[in-house]
């Protein structure tokens, strides 16, 4: 079971990712933009990790969408294979079309992007209160059935899970009609954002960057490209939770972000 | 009677993001036979209500502009542009939270209480090896499946 950790230019968490990839007992390695595309044919599953491919120029993930490696990952989804992408990993999978990738793109223009991840803006109270980067815990709620998403494979529905976001694009915002019903409908909203109770209060601190419904992370149709903006990999050990967070006293014991690879790598083990 | 000052903002140092965005049409988008180069400008559309319009230009200059490293050109009215490019205009369609901010800042940091609105803008400049209405056609094809994320941005082709 072999997955590619994908690092463009600007990526920074591929090594954290590969070591909790291997941790839970999958073989890993860092798979360069630059290497030939045809590569990863050879993996069963695929991490887009956090970072700034390319400095983010023009906006998040657009450079990298356009790279070989991107076509090659559309193939390996199509034949059903695992593709998680985290932050920056989500912002590409977004602006390749790879993520919802349902409707075929924007009425009348020539892209095939459903949707944008744009700047956060954080309202609460009916004002905008900040906007732009934001790094923090936040508390996710599950909200598909176990099984939809290649991520959250072996995560019960209502799960509650502690993990850190930072960023200052995870706004989803889209101007295809029906999108987001559609994505509710087809439990393709796999994570939102929510209070420690699990309760989704639309605004700041709770909702974070202003996301739309507070959505954290969506999955496509069949299920097994899944993007979160939220990072699972800088919680997957107890000892990285916050100081304040009792688990930490407890540093051998797994992270919440764990149950992130434990599904992926469950996800593998099904498919086969 | 408000008056629009149109700032263009440019980089004198080596432009890192024109140069990627030229490499990736280039290399990756297939548009290596048709375009020469890439530059890139930023835009901001400022009105006021009252004031010598050319007094303030170079007021908000001397605030939005880092002469370090960036070079600037004043329009008041109508926006004019060289012959040898097409200027494809790209702005976010939905709330700009830095041109609120631009705004914010000049009126009430800043003491400019005539600014009635700050836009934002970022300019692209497309070379292209033949001229309109092909270099136009190109220009537009270029900035859908690459320079904006429909979602969130909206483009103009600018005329000269």
């Amino acid at each position: 079971m072999k997955i590619a950790v994908l690092q463009f230019p600007g990526t920074n968490c591929a090594l954290e990712t590969l070591v909790a990839v291997k941790t839970v007992g999958m073989d890993g390695e860092i798979f360069r933009w630059n290497r030939p595309a045809g590569e990863l044919s050879g993996f069963d599953g695929f991490i887009i990790p956090g970072g700034f491919s390319y400095q983010d120029r023009l906006r998040a993930g657009a450079i990298a969408a356009k790279e070989p490696v991107l076509s090659a990952l559309k193939e390996e989804a199509g034949q059903g294979k695992p593709i998680i992408g985290i932050c920056n990993g989500f912002q590409v999978l977004v602006e390749s079309g790879l993520l919802p990738g349902s409707t075929g793109g924007c009425a009348g223009g020539k892209s095939n992007v459903d949707m944008a991840l744009a700047q956060n803006v954080m309202v609460s109270g009916g004002k905008i209160v900040r906007r732009g980067y934001y790094c923090d815990w936040v508390h996710l709620r599950h909200e598909a059935p176990s099984r939809r998403s290649s991520g959250s494979f072996a995560i019960e529905r209502g799960a509650l899970l502690k993990i850190p976001i930072a960023h200052g694009e995870g706004n989803l915002v889209t101007a295809s009609p029906g999108l987001i019903k559609e994505l509710n409908e087809n439990g393709q909203v796999v994570f939102r954002d929510c209070d420690k109770n699990g309760r989704i209060i639309n605004e700041f601190p709770y909702n974070v960057n202003g996301s739309t419904e507070s959505i954290a992370a969506i999955c496509n149709e069949p299920g097994n490209v899944l993007g979160m903006m939220p990072h699972p990999e800088r919680a997957f050990f107890a000892w990285q939770l916050p100081a304040f967070d009792p688990r930490k006293q407890r540093p051998d014991d797994p992270g919440p972000g764990r149950r992130v690879f434990d599904s992926m790598k469950r996800y593998i083990e099904v498919r086969a | 009677m408000s008056q629009k000052i149109n700032l263009r903002v440019w980089l004198k140092i080596p432009d890192a993001e024109a140069a990627t965005v030229k490499n990736t049409l280039i290399r990756r988008l297939g548009y290596g036979h048709i375009l020469a180069d890439v530059k890139k400008e930023r835009l901001f559309s400022i009105e006021v209500d009252s004031g010598d319009p050319l007094e303030l230009a170079r007021s908000f200059a001397k605030e939005l502009v880092n002469e370090n490293k960036e070079s600037h050109k004043v329009h008041i009215g109508d926006l004019v542009y060289e012959d040898d490019y097409v200027p494809v205009k790209v702005a976010l369609h939905i709330e700009d939270g830095e041109a609120i901010s631009v705004r914010e800042r000049l009126r009430n940091r800043l003491g400019f209480a005539n600014v009635m609105d700050v836009k934002k803008a970022t300019v692209w400049k497309l070379y292209f090896k033949t001229l309109r209405p092909e270099a136009e056609i190109a220009a537009r094809e270029i900035a859908e499946k690459l320079l904006i994320n429909p979602h969130k941005d909206a483009y103009e082709i600018l005329s000269h």
